[in-house]
This record gives structure tokens, sequence and C-alpha cells, in this order.
């Protein structure tokens, strides 16, 4: 034992010492000064460095308390054209989802049953072409919906419009309101992934073909837009115009056919659902895939 | 979780042929700014006036971001064969006009969507990439504001007329 490790235990002797038959109650606060404290703790602090020192380790030589957990590596995953094109595949299936569920529940009837058939059908062909350019790059398709976008924003969403007994929610007072809602925000995302893919492809060439599906999501979107909110189908928010051209509100609308002057990065909300005692309705943030939401060739095994 | 990197090495700023392309495309956006503004001006927009003048904003927004992109290589000057092979087509009447823009935003889509392939900063890319995403927008609105149904005329909001070969030129070029 180290002339300090000797130090460090007489120090912390007359701390105990000096606090042994001490009146613990009341007073405690008090009598316990601020310098004492730091007394103590240093001491106590000190202790448990001698005590791991002079233990059974033999690792790395480092003091400490207690036992660390081991450390797990993350998976190193490269972003690569192969795995932005897969998980454009997945983000379509998500909308093929909700599309043909929609259909299936028959939420929508009419000229917005006609719209989503067509919107169905363009979203089917957009992932026969993401698929079919993963499979030329010589990647595995991915021919099912994102796992994560589809228990974070798809399964509640229909659940808040559907309603599920199990879960205690109630259907949506409006559910045709809701889907074209719900449409508008996933077609939305659904243009911006493709948007945001554009600088991280490796391979110009791919950028195009991903911005030649995502300027064709982006007018789905305005087609809802443009029946939600018929009457101001350009917002002007954020716009340098004159004022007799603004709108007279200072709240913008939930959807418009053009919402900005670009094309926008942010989070999509969109408020779904019945609204509960309170009058308050269910609202989500609808995102573009994130780094941990993507669908790496990696993850096919698990 | 994953430990995650993006793996494209493509520069960021533009190269010179990059800043070329984008000059070009300044310019346009200058003609289209200006070819909306001369509408307004001549009595076009009815009860959407608001959102001509807006669409113009838009590319006026699209000329000053490329100028920030591109610097002093920026024309800061419209295309005049753009704009003067378009202007009669942007009077006074609301129709018209908006039928004329309608096309006019469908060709900036597929020209635009062809100069993302072909620009090798992803500065310059990402810039024309989140203009492409609205411009499609305008296309919608354009179409809805002429009066036309999405229900009955559906590919007029819904199809690039140049998509088809726009598409055959990115997916053929894959190594």
């Amino acid at each position: 034992m180290s002339n300090s490790h000797r130090e460090e235990i007489q120090a912390f002797s007359k701390i105990v010492k000096a606090t042994q038959g001490a009146d613990f109650g009341p007073a405690l606060q008090s009598s316990l000064s601020r310098r004492r404290f730091f007394i103590a703790g240093g001491a106590t602090i000190s202790f448990g460095a001698l005590i791991a020192a002079c233990g059974g380790s033999t690792n790395t030589g480092i003091a400490r308390l207690g036992e660390a957990p081991t450390k797990t590596e993350l998976v190193d995953a490269p972003v690569t054209d192969i795995a932005l094109l897969r998980t454009a595949t997945s983000l379509e299936h998500n909308a093929i989802f909700v599309y043909e569920a929609v259909a299936a529940a028959g939420l929508l009837s009419g000229d917005a049953a006609k719209l989503a058939a067509r919107f169905l059908s363009d979203h089917k062909a957009h992932a026969e072409a993401t698929a079919s350019l993963t499979e030329k790059l010589g990647g595995t398709a991915y021919n099912e919906p994102n796992p994560r976008l589809q228990s974070i924003y798809i399964e509640p969403a229909l659940r808040l419009i559907t309603g599920d007994d199990a879960s205690g929610i109630p259907v949506t007072d409006d559910p045709a309101a809701d889907v074209l809602a719900l449409a508008y925000a996933l077609e939305t995302i659904a243009g911006s992934t493709y948007q945001v893919y554009v600088p991280m492809l490796a391979d110009s060439a791919l950028r195009a073909a991903a911005i030649g599906i995502g300027e064709q999501e982006a007018r789905h979107a305005a087609v809802i837009g443009s029946i939600l909110n018929p009457t101001r189908l350009v917002s002007t928010f954020g716009l340098s115009i004159a004022a007799e051209y603004q709108e007279t509100t200072d709240v913008p609308a939930a959807a418009y056919a053009v919402p900005t002057a670009f094309g926008t990065k942010a989070p999509v909300p969109v408020v779904l659902g019945a609204a509960n005692e309170s009058g308050i309705r269910t609202s989500l943030n609808l995102e573009t895939p994130s780094l941990n939401s993507m669908v790496y060739e990696y993850l096919d095994g698990e | 979780m994953t430990a995650s990197k993006i793996i494209s090495d493509s520069p960021v700023r533009p190269t010179a042929a990059d800043t070329e392309l984008l000059a070009s495309a300044q310019a346009t956006a200058l003609a289209v700014r200006d070819l909306y503004q001369a509408a307004v001006a001549a009595g076009a927009g009815g009860e959407h006036v608001a959102c001509l003048v807006s669409i113009a904003a838009h590319h006026d927004a699209y000329a000053q971001s490329i100028s920030s992109l591109i610097g002093r290589a920026a024309p800061q000057a419209r295309d005049s064969k753009v704009f003067s092979s378009n202007k009669a087509d942007f009077g006074s009447d609301t129709m018209a006009t908006a039928l004329a823009a309608h096309a006019l935003e469908n060709s900036l889509v597929a020209a635009h969507t062809a100069l993302i392939g072909e620009l090798v900063g992803t500065e310059g890319a990402a810039l024309i990439a989140s203009m492409v995403i609205i411009e499609a927008r305008h296309v919608v609105a354009l179409a809805a504001i002429a009066g036309k149904s999405a229900i009955a005329d559906t590919d007029l909001f819904l199809v690039t007329p140049e998509a088809a070969s726009a598409d055959a030129q990115t997916t053929t070029t894959i190594a």
C-alpha cells in the first residue's frame, strides 16, 4: 500500500471518528457545515477510489465504482444508394398500405375514392421503380412497409381514424376528412423524403430519378391540398408581397396546394381522431425517415 | 441504433460546370417571375390574383437562392428568350394565363429534374430539388385556377409531359 493510500485511509478514519456518536437528528443540516460536507464527501470518494484501486480488478487499471455494463458497439451501416432506395421503396409501401386500408374500410367515397385509387396506382409504380433501381445496383429490393414508420406513424394514425376498442380509442367524427388530412401529410413527407435524398445519393442519375418520383408525390399532396383548401391555393406566409395579397389571418391553414416557396424538410403536423373530453384532438408530426429508420441491408436477417 | 455515415463523396459546392448551369437557371427564374408579374399587371388573376403574385415571389426567391450559391457568376438578369417567347400568353385573361403558366411550370419541373442529374455539387442539386417539389405543386394550383377538375382532367394535374423521356434518361445511365 502506498503512502498516499495510507494517508487517505487515515483521513477517512478521522472523519468517521469525528462523526461517531454525533446527533444526526433534526440539527443535522445545520451541524454538518458546508466545509465538513465537502471534507466528508471528498474522503468518501477517495476511499471509494482506494477500494477500487486495491480491488481484484485486473482489466483496465482505471479506478471506478460499481460495475459498468459491457458496451455494445453500434452497427456500422453506411448510407449507400442501395439503403436509400430500399428506404424509398419501403415508404412507398407505407403509402400503399394506407390507401389499401382506406379502400378496404370504405372510408372514402366518390371523387375522393377515385383520386385515392389513382394515388395508390402511382405509389405501386413508384415502388416498382425504386425496387428495380435497387436491384440494378446489386441490392435486394425491400418490398414491405417501413417497419419503423409503420409502427410510429401509420398504425397509430389509422387507429385514430377507425377507432380501436382494445385501446379505448373511439372512431373519429369525420373519417373522410381525417383520411384526406393523413394523405396530405403522408404525400408531403414522401415528396420531402426524395428531396432530402437528392444530396445524399452518390449517383447523380439516381438523384434525378429520385426527384422525378418526389415531384409526383408533391403533386398528390397539392391535389389534396386544393381539395382541403380550395379558396387559398398558395400560402402567402413568409412571402414579401404587398399587404393586399396577404392572407387575413395569423394562422396558416392546415393544408395548401402550395404551402411554401421551397420544398420543406420540416415535420408535417396532422390532427386526427375524435376530440377527448377536453376537446383536444391528437396531433402527429410526420417526418422524413431518419438514419435510424432506414432499411439497411444488414437488417434483412433480423 | 446504427452508426450511419453517408458515403456520397460528391463535392458540396458547385463545380465550374454546375455554376454555368445554375446561372442559366437563375436567368430562367427571373424571366418566369417577370411573366407572372406582367400577367398580374395586365389584370389576370381574378379571385386567385394572390396566388399568381405568390408564385412570382417563389420564382424570385429561387433566383435569390441561386445567386447566393454561385455569387458573382449569377447573371441577375432574366432570360430574355424565355420571357419574350411566353409573354403573349401571360396577359389579362386569367384562364389563358393559368394554362400557359401550367405548361411553363411543367416544363420547369422536367428541365430542373434533368438538371439535377447533371449537377455534380450537392448544394446545387439540393436547391434545385427543393424548387422542383414546389414547381410541381404550382402545376396543380394553376390547373385548379384554370378551372380544371382533378377528377376529369387528372393527368393535367399529375403527369409531367416530359416525364417519360426524363425517366428514360435517368434510369439507363446507372453504372
